[in-house]
């Protein structure tokens, strides 16, 4: 009897283990499916694996122009590889680790020199000059390292421009940004714009700066935030060679007061203050702020909300210099992919930037401006809101990146814990600056001086 | 009398309030799943959403291959559970109740691997997989739980070193060989901690974030989790979609603490009988 209900229990375990193994084993079995048919009657076919981070809406159109490249190029098989944006990257440093990274993937602009300075890229200098003609494109020099190689191909372009909500300028009787604007110009608007919950302006005697309803102009660390202002007034964190700091210079002093002047007096929000929003980025489509240093993917929001806005050139220096922070998220090639991956993975890049169907179907999900300047300069792209779209095509004249080095993510970290302390006006801003300047250079140091 | 009566009042004054504190959380998580994404966006935020978007929930359907999300979660979660309540009582058993070489020490090291952060191991496991040809499947997710995880075993362990040696003696007597003993002795008088095991691994498996987003690539594999952060893209958020998914996310959390709270509470008071 008890020997009867032993041999059951150990039937039990028996079927259990057994079924993991076989379901396991079906799993793999499906995989090697995919794999096999690379045999003679089909030589010529290539797998490629193509890496990207998107949302579930861009997925749909990303898989969209995937099924037309391969109708256009039928050797190619594409295998996709695509996660949520924070997901992929975490996955993609473990598959360079392992050495199983994707043939070609989709790099957050600031990413592409991280890779490429620790030997996970392939040079695309040459492909580059053999096969896109540099006037046809916007930012392809935004992957250009100091010594003048390619490491990607622009997927689509980020760039800054000021965003203004005209009804609420139009509230304050304060008149619309112009192309003449100054950064004390925008402050001077910004304290007609700014408004508590009693309904007084920043203008008034009796506003009260604690209980501020409406900001003049929100302002989110680097690229929405501080490096707009610090270039145009001179100054800027890393020296031509991005390998040396030069954060504690006069004109970035100067930047840094104008900044902490206008959270002095509540004209912007400060670090603390956006912690009360739904997201860093929530006060300017929740009508909770006037302006905004935007770049071109902040559209969607703002029209998503609804809102009644237009966008224009961001503002010039004390000396008229003028700077649009860009961001050229790209494709780029795995060094391992060689020989008929690596064409074909080079195939997939000049489909996407070459091809106007490509870059108009990706253009019409607003999330970025396209790389092809003839699309970028269509009907198509220049329609619909914000009326001044051209005002993000005139910005390429200025724009320039954000210092983006091998380590960029450190630095900015780095930086961004100093100069958050002076804008919570905690500590002075030289001292922030000083600070700054002898951490970001340990930064460098640990990665560039080995 | 009305002492008595006052500090009960008083009591369940406390405690409601306490407890709307704790839901507060929650409520504002439905209300803001039912909110525009201008409403969801505005400042100052309303409570309630109007008018309610109920559509919500059906657009998250339509954004994603959700079935399939719940039903690859649901296959990762039950297989994991059912091997980690096996391996861990299994190994535990071996740690409480037979005599070998090293057992306390390699008990030690056992425990020490709780230790480890999950990030550190996720390269070597990562290779490990790769080389199994299992990247990509649901396999690396439960079959690690089947590989006898720290913490089930350090929990089983203490509840079978619980167990009087009197029981074990007379199943021998009666000729039980340990694996019996385990079967028909351990596992009937533990049930509570097996029960707790299994709604800390669900829980645990149904939530995780990281191995999915390491060891998974297509779509059609993705779990529940991954899925929902998804529906966030670089720039867009389409927050209050990721919120209406994450609370159907729930719903199986609820479900199975509902179902398991008897046995918790069973546990408790089991604890100072005998």
């Amino acid at each position: 009897m008890k020997h009867l209900a032993f041999k059951r229990g150990a039937l039990i375990l028996a079927v259990l283990l057994f079924s993991s193994i076989l379901l396991s084993a079906c799993s793999s079995s499906d995989k090697e499916k995919e794999v096999t048919p690379s045999g003679e009657a089909v030589q010529e076919q290539v797998e490629l694996r193509l890496g990207y981070y998107s949302s579930a809406q861009t997925d749909a159109k990303m898989q969209e122009l995937v099924k037309k490249f391969q109708d256009s190029h039928p050797n190619i098989k594409v295998k996709t590889e695509s996660s949520p944006y924070g997901q992929f990257f975490q996955k993609l440093d473990t598959q360079i680790a392992a050495g199983n990274a994707p043939d070609v993937w989709l790099s957050d602009g600031v990413l592409v020199p991280k890779y490429a300075e620790r030997g996970a890229l392939k040079d695309l200098t040459d492909l580059i000059g053999k096969d896109l003609k540099h006037d046809e494109y916007y930012g392809l020099d935004f992957n250009k390292d100091t010594n003048g190689k390619y490491w990607g191909v622009p997927q689509g372009i980020q760039i800054g421009v000021l965003y203004y909500n005209k009804d609420m300028f139009d509230a304050a009787k304060v008149a619309y940004p112009t192309t003449d604007w100054t950064w004390d110009d925008l402050k001077a608007a910004a304290e007609k714009l700014t408004l508590d919950s009693n309904g007084k302006y920043a203008t008034d005697a009796a506003f009260d700066g604690k209980k501020v309803k409406e900001y003049g102009l929100t302002f989110f660390s680097i690229t929405e935030g501080w490096m707009p202002v610090l270039k145009s007034f001179g100054g800027g964190v890393l020296d031509p060679t991005l390998q040396k700091s030069i954060i504690n210079s006069p004109e970035n002093k100067k930047a840094l007061d104008w900044i902490v002047d206008g959270m002095n007096r509540h004209l912007f929000p400060t670090p603390a203050d956006l912690k009360s929003f739904q997201s860093n980025m929530a006060p300017f489509p929740s009508k909770a702020a006037a302006m905004r240093i935007g770049i071109y993917a902040r559209t969607m929001d703002a029209n998503n909300a609804g809102l009644n806005y237009d966008v224009t050139l961001l503002p010039k220096g004390p000396d008229g210099k003028r700077f649009s922070p860009v961001i050229a998220n790209s494709w780029v090639i795995n060094k391992k992919a060689e020989n008929q991956v690596g064409d074909a993975a080079w195939e997939w890049v000049k489909f996407w930037a070459t091809t106007d169907e490509a870059q108009k179907e990706w253009a019409s999900l607003g999330e970025a401006v396209p790389v092809k300047k003839s699309v970028a300069n269509s009907e198509q792209f220049l329609n619909g809101k914000p009326a001044n779209k051209q005002a993000f095509l005139d910005s390429f004249e200025f724009a320039g990146t954000l210092d983006v080095n091998a380590v960029w993510s450190e630095w900015v970290g780095k930086f961004n814990e100093s100069i958050n302390r002076a804008f919570q006006g905690e500590i002075p801003a030289d001292q922030a600056l000083s600070t700054a300047d002898k951490d970001v250079q340990q930064v460098l140091n640990e990665f560039y001086k080995k | 009398m009305s002492h008595s009566k006052l500090r009960k009042t008083v009591s369940y004054i406390v405690m409601t309030i306490s407890s709307l504190i704790m839901l507060l959380p929650f409520l504002s998580t439905v209300f803001n799943s039912l909110k525009t994404y201008a409403q969801f966006t505005s400042i100052p935020p309303k409570w309630i959403p109007n008018p309610v978007q109920w559509s919500n929930y059906s657009e998250v359907w339509k954004l994603g291959p959700f079935s399939q999300y719940i039903s690859n979660s649901a296959i990762v979660t039950v297989l994991s559970v059912i091997g980690g309540l096996l391996s861990c009582s299994m190994v535990a058993y071996a740690f409480a109740r037979i005599e070998f070489p090293f057992r306390n020490t390699l008990f030690m090291v056992v425990l020490g691997t709780m230790m480890i952060p999950a990030v550190v191991l996720i390269i070597p496991q990562f290779v490990i997989f790769q080389n199994l040809a299992m990247l990509d499947t649901l396999t690396p997710l439960w079959l690690i739980e089947w590989l006898a995880q720290p913490f089930g075993i350090f929990l089983m362990r203490q509840a079978f070193l619980a167990i009087p040696k009197d029981y074990e003696e007379s199943a021998k007597l009666d000729g039980c060989n340990p694996f019996q003993i385990y079967w028909r002795i351990f596992i009937p008088m533990c049930k509570p901690t097996f029960a707790t095991l299994a709604v800390f691994t669900f829980m645990t498996k149904w939530n995780e974030i990281l191995s999915p987003a390491i060891f998974l690539t297509s779509k059609e594999n993705y779990t529940l989790p991954i899925g929902i952060l998804s529906l966030g893209g670089q720039y867009n958020g389409s927050e209050q979609y990721v919120v209406a998914a994450a609370l159907l996310s729930l719903i199986p959390i609820l479900l199975v603490f509902l179902f398991a709270e008897k046995y918790f509470v069973q546990g408790s008071n089991s604890a100072g009988v005998k």
